[in-house]
């Protein structure tokens, strides 16, 4: 009796409502979170999975040996490999594009890969103004590389000691 | 019979019989990698080891028969310590080296290291590196990769019967090697691709190409000889990239020709034809399928009306499978033709009867005498050389008639050795001796030889069925076959010659009388008739010829109309074997370009000329109207009742053998194939007095009927006196004219 | 202005009647404008987050930037809809929103029309607004826009009731059906402003009134997690924009609406500062600030408890209150209500 008395105060000064209120209340006055993208950045972990690229070695070789271990592992079926024998005998991608559209950056290919050749770069803000804009081949995948190597070593560097 | 117990499961199997067998009936897998069914047992590899109670130490299952009471775990702790063990001791030297290797994805090394090897190596010194071999144009070698199971060693000594790799060496200093200066050069060579557990031997052709499981798997049935091989052919972005055999027992017991396995790269020449053409004003113009069918069929309908149905000739290659051959025969039928052609490299009186193996391909290999008349067999039927070795090897007794004592890869009992036009007369010599009646030594020898033993054949090959006397030697070889109670059987040049003869596609030499229409499918004249000269001759003067071809090799001189049609993988249908056997299969790929199965061109052909009973929607409803029920009947090896005539006998007689890599368009463009040993520019070989007579020269000018050819010249001794052994089917010996003829040397 | 007047004669009227409306409805425009920003930034900065800033300083011209945006998009009107009151159906819904504004006072004589019954023509008028919304709903062609007319019907039809005896209990104190008498009648003092004797229908007011505007957390005929847009889901462009307008015309109104009969209108809350209109519209803010705080605090309602609490809560409630505030004005407390 006294807890249906109790129930029935509690609902009708509609107790629970008002703490609901004083929280967001409360946070009206709390300071914002809001980072102000162009102007301000989140810091990024060395994990950061965003555009692709290929690799090359220091000797300017390309890293890719073409074991199609990536396409294996990709589960959105984004790469698309074709492969063949390099006059020197190597084995080597004729072929290697990655489908930015199908692709959902979850960092399997990187993971799979042998010789560290693909790489998930920290570039988030690319674009394309029509589809086939990202799709992106061979030589734009080892450009990508070829401009942003200093920082890929560095972030493979930091990670290293997790692996 | 020994009562065995495999981890707790009961079973008892013959005496003799290995664990490992026993363990595979009760469907307990045992990790093996030196260990072949078809193999001999090596139990090098120690992979295998299982523990039997109250041994000692583990044993190999491969090389441990059965014994009754027998308890063996498979998978007992002391077992898997063992082959754990020895995982590890096989890593050692193995590179580890999967993304760049080819086998990667499809390893067994890679499979059971997962399976039954231990997560760490404890090994951390250097590596043993072994040097690369050259084993040709078609097996490449990452040599380092090798563990030595010595399965290719073993194949090569027990299958192909040819020793091209021995494992010389002891301990680490054991390597797989050719020898000396050699590489692997038999027919059967690609199978070693397949027995490889690792990466050692992988397919040239094929290399870095693609990954196992991105490879789509089709059957198929080869078309490159009268064995129907069962092929895998595998598939990737709409592409052959190689083929592997689909086992079938009864035909290729999982084996498969070089052959066979390497002309898929034919498929992907660069003259192929992909859009239907014709000859406009002496140019060649692409053109659409409805305006090149209707060109065809208008022009030969003119021919027929001005020149009766008799002025069309059909010819078609002996490969084409039964529903193109039964459409072209309908087609040439109803257009009154009687001139069709379909056995172009057989010369005899009745081609057109249905002549085959005689008995089911699986029986060769129980067979205890066999007279093989003219054929050279490595070239013409590698696997059923290899099964004729097999029965060789269980103590059949081979014996041979032919013009060259070859190599072959199995022990020979008795040969004659003559030029072509003694064989008539060896084989009466044979008959007599037969009878009871005086003969030559090896005469005598041979019919003491068909006298004796259970199961017998006589069998007559390509050699004997383009020969100038074939239907006399038919009809020599049925009397031996009758005299001594063997098989009479042929071994067809086509993989569907016997179908060819079955759906009556065939009625005679169209060459021989120039016409002046005629409609080719699937051949190329010049290398695949008799005569290829006077094949192209009698194309030259001819006012229309419309080749179904799926390359334009030299088609454009002669053609008008050239409608693209799908070779082999692209290609469907059926085709009858040697033993009467019919294989169908679907297109592996889809056709390159506008090129589309031939059936599909004929049938719409025959619309155009109003045919009646023309309007097959499916290959399987032109199979059923082409072989109905009871054509098995048809296969017939009587011999035909011709007069044997007299042999004309030339001071130098021709041996014109197709070589194993020339049979057919495909394998003439197959690029590994080509560069192969057996697939060299074709020289005049001859043996020491015949060559010293001709006055030693290194060159020679050959010459038959006004048509000459300059060769070079080798010594090869294990030809008949006599005899010039010139390569036909190949392009620079073209101008030879007939097959087989007596041939001039020029001064 | 006699000049002006003697020169228009008997043109004189309508000309500066219509001048009256634009002075009441462009200001009103505006709030709406105003509003949408205002509610962007304060569930923004509830969600700790800054909300618009990017449009002119403090993102102040994000309001005109959308309205440029709906203005020029096109109105797509689906293949399956009946056009005409496809087109109508946005109209009918802002009419009504903005008539209601006739009646209202803004001060002791501030007023376009002083009509004895306006209680009366704004409960007509506002009711209205429904037709805007079920013909939106039927005239789509769509199940969506269809299941939220009926939501929207119902609904409203339910919440109405509620709403209509809470606005008795204050004609019964003021004994008045007109706006201004009722604000008169509580001169003198916040103490007697009607929010505090008729505390009860009060809330069940504001409640009702978050209802009838299809406000979270009832806004179920919009419900974008299950019918994705509710009624308006094939609307674009500008006539999506007229619903928009509607909607939050009818939030000012009814923010009025609840100043003038509980908070005292336009009078000052305490006899030392003067009466006014900043007082209206300082209570009128407030009542909408609360509309922005409810929709950043609750979920909202499941269709049936809706029901629930307006039939078996609300209803109940405030025909209780009727009869408690009847049977004291008969005794000699009657005064408390005054």
């Amino acid at each position: 009796m006294l807890k249906w008395i109790q129930q029935f105060f509690k609902t009708f000064l509609l107790i629970e409502l008002l703490k609901g209120m004083a929280v967001t209340g409360r946070h009206l006055f709390l300071p914002k979170l809001t980072i102000q993208y162009p102007e301000q950045h989140t810091p990024m972990s060395p994990r950061f999975r965003g555009l692709h690229a290929q690799r090359r070695y220091e000797n300017g070789e390309e890293r890719c040996i073409a074991c199609k271990l990536c396409e294996a592992a990709c589960p959105a079926l984004a790469i698309h490999i074709e492969s063949a024998q390099r006059e020197d005998g190597t084995r080597r991608t004729t072929r290697y594009d990655i489908d930015l559209t199908k692709c959902i950056f979850c960092g399997y290919c990187e993971e799979a890969c042998p010789v560290d050749a693909i790489v998930e770069t920290h570039i988030f803000a690319y674009h394309g103004e029509k589809r086939g804009d990202l799709y992106y081949t061979k030589e734009m995948l080892l450009a990508v590389g070829d401009q942003y190597e200093a920082e890929i070593a560095r972030n493979k560097a930091a990670d290293a000691k997790y692996r | 019979m020994p009562l065995v117990t495999i981890d707790n499961k009961e079973i008892e199997v013959p005496a003799g019989t290995s664990v490992i067998e026993a363990a595979q009936q009760l469907g307990i897998y045992i990790p093996h990698f030196c260990y072949h069914k078809k193999l001999s047992i090596a139990a090098s590899c120690r992979m295998c080891l299982v523990e039997v109670e109250k041994a000692p130490k583990p044993l190999p299952a491969c090389a441990t028969p059965v014994a009754d009471g027998m308890k063996v775990k498979t998978r007992s702790q002391y077992a898997i310590d063992a082959q754990k063990g020895v995982m590890e001791f096989l890593l050692i030297n193995h590179p580890l080296d999967c993304p760049i290797c080819d086998q990667g994805g499809e390893c067994q090394l890679q499979d059971i290291a997962v399976g039954y090897g231990g997560v760490e190596s404890r090994y951390a010194e250097a590596k043993r590196v072994v040097s690369e071999k050259d084993l040709g144009p078609l097996v490449a070698t990452d040599m380092t990769r090798c563990i030595h199971c010595s399965r290719c060693v073993r194949f090569g000594q027990e299958i192909a019967g040819q020793m091209e790799l021995g494992m010389p060496g002891r301990g680490e200093h054991v390597e797989v090697m050719p020898f000396l200066e050699s590489q692997v050069n038999n027919e059967l060579s690609g199978n070693i691709i397949d027995l490889c557990p690792v990466g050692a031997l992988t397919s040239k052709p094929f290399r870095y190409h693609a990954r196992g499981w991105e490879l789509s798997r089709r059957l198929g049935v080869s078309p490159h000889d009268s064995l129907g091989s069962n092929l895998t052919v595998q598939v990737k972005d709409g592409r052959v990239q190689r083929v592997l055999p689909a086992d079938n027992e009864a035909v290729n017991e999982g084996w498969l020709s070089d052959r066979d396995r390497f002309a898929y790269q034919g498929l992907y020449a660069d003259d192929r034809l992909t859009v239907p053409m014709i000859k406009d004003n002496g140019r060649w113009i692409e053109v659409d399928w409805a305006t090149a069918l209707a060109q065809a069929a208008g022009a030969l309908r003119v021919l027929k009306e001005t020149h009766g149905g008799d002025a069309l000739g059909f010819v078609a290659s002996p490969a084409a499978t039964v529903e193109e051959l039964h459409l072209l025969q309908k087609l040439a039928r109803s257009l009154g033709s009687s001139q069709i052609e379909s056995h172009p490299l057989e010369r005899s009186a009745g081609r057109g009867q249905a002549r085959w193996l005689g008995m089911p391909v699986a029986k060769v290999n129980t067979l205890d005498r066999i007279l093989l008349v003219g054929s050279t067999l490595r070239s013409e039927q590698p696997l059923l050389a290899a099964r004729v070795r097999a029965a060789v090897k269980a103590s059949a007794e081979l014996s041979i008639l032919h013009a060259a004592n070859d190599t072959q890869n199995c022990a020979v009992a008795n040969a004659v050795i003559a030029a072509p036009s003694q064989w008539l007369a060896a084989l009466t010599e044979i008959e007599q001796a037969l009878k009871g009646a005086s003969a030559s030594a090896e005469a005598q020898a041979i019919a003491a030889s068909l006298k004796s033993g259970a199961n017998k054949a006589v069998v007559l090959g390509a050699v004997a069925q383009i020969h100038p006397q074939a239907d006399a030697l038919h009809t020599k070889a049925a009397a031996i076959a009758a005299a001594c109670g063997a098989t009479l059987g042929f071994l067809p040049v086509g993989a569907n010659s016997v179908g060819a003869a079955v759906v009556k596609a065939q009625s005679g030499d169209v060459f021989a009388a120039p016409r002046k229409g005629y409609v080719l499918l699937g051949l190329e004249p010049e290398l695949d008739c008799v005569d290829g000269a006077a094949a192209m001759q009698a194309l030259a003067t001819a006012e229309c010829v419309v080749g179904l071809t799926a390359y334009k090799g030299r088609a454009p001189e002669y053609a008008t109309v050239l409608l693209p049609i799908a070779p082999w993988a692209e290609n469907e249908g059926g085709l009858v074997n040697m033993e009467g056997r019919l294989q169908t299969f679907n297109a592996a790929t889809r056709c390159q370009g506008e090129a589309r199965p031939a059936w599909k061109v004929l049938r719409v052909l025959g619309n155009q000329f109003g045919l009646e009973g023309c309007d097959f929607d499916t290959v399987a409803a032109v199979r059923a109207e082409a072989l109905p029920d009871g054509w098995l009947e048809g296969l017939n090896n009587a011999a035909p009742a011709v007069d044997l005539g007299a042999a004309v006998a030339g001071a130098i007689e021709w041996l014109a053998e197709t070589p194993i890599y020339a049979v057919d368009a495909v394998t003439r463009r197959a690029s590994a194939l080509q560069a192969t040993a057996m697939a060299a520019a074709p020289v005049a070989t001859a043996n020491a007095s015949l060559l010293a007579r001709l006055g030693g020269k290194t060159t020679l000018r050959v010459r038959q009927a006004g048509l000459a050819v300059e060769l070079a010249v080798r010594q090869d001794d294990r030809l008949a006196d006599g005899v010039l052994r010139i390569a036909a089917g190949h392009p620079h010996t073209v101008s030879l004219g007939a097959r087989m003829g007596v041939l001039e040397v020029e001064a | 202005m006699d000049q002006i007047q003697t020169l228009l004669g008997p043109a004189w009227l309508p000309v500066w009647t219509l001048v009256k409306i634009m002075v009441i409805v462009l200001p009103l425009l505006i709030g709406v404008a105003y509003l949408t920003y205002a509610e962007r930034k304060i569930i923004g900065y509830m969600q700790i987050r800054i909300g618009p800033n990017r449009v002119g300083p403090k993102g102040w011209l994000q309001p005109i930037a959308d309205a440029l945006k709906l203005m020029f998009k096109e109105i797509v009107i689906p293949t399956g809809a009946s056009k005409s009151v496809f087109i109508l159906a946005p109209v009918l819904a802002l009419a009504p929103a903005l008539a209601a504004w006739a009646v209202i006072p803004f001060g002791d004589t501030l007023v376009l029309a002083d009509l004895d019954a306006s209680l009366l023509y704004v409960m007509a008028i506002t009711s209205m607004g429904v037709y805007g919304v079920i013909l939106a709903g039927w005239a789509s062609n769509s199940k969506y826009a269809f299941l939220g007319a009926m939501r929207s019907a119902a609904q409203i039809v339910s919440y109405e009731i509620a709403m209509g005896f809470a606005l008795v209990g204050v004609l019964m104190a003021a004994q008045s059906l007109n706006l201004g008498d009722i604000v008169r009648a509580q001169q003198g003092g916040f103490w007697h402003w009607y929010f505090l004797p008729l505390f009860p229908m009060f809330l069940v007011y504001l409640i009702a009134i978050l209802a009838e505007t299809n406000r979270s957390p009832f806004d179920v005929a919009e419900g974008e997690s299950e019918i994705v847009a509710g009624f308006h889901v094939d609307y674009s462009g500008m006539a999506f924009a007229v619903f928009f307008l509607a909607e939050y015309a009818n939030m000012i109104l009814v923010s009025a609406m609840t100043s003038l009969m509980f908070l005292g209108g336009w009078l000052s809350p305490v006899p030392f500062l003067p009466d006014g209109l900043f007082w209206l519209l300082a209570k009128t803010s407030f009542i909408l600030f609360l509309f922005l705080w409810f929709r950043a605090t609750f979920p909202r309602y499941r269709y049936d408890q809706i029901m629930r609490l307006g039939w078996k809560v609300l209803i109940p409630v405030t025909l209780v209150w009727l009869l408690v505030e009847g049977a004291v004005m008969q005794t000699s407390l009657g005064r408390f209500f005054h």
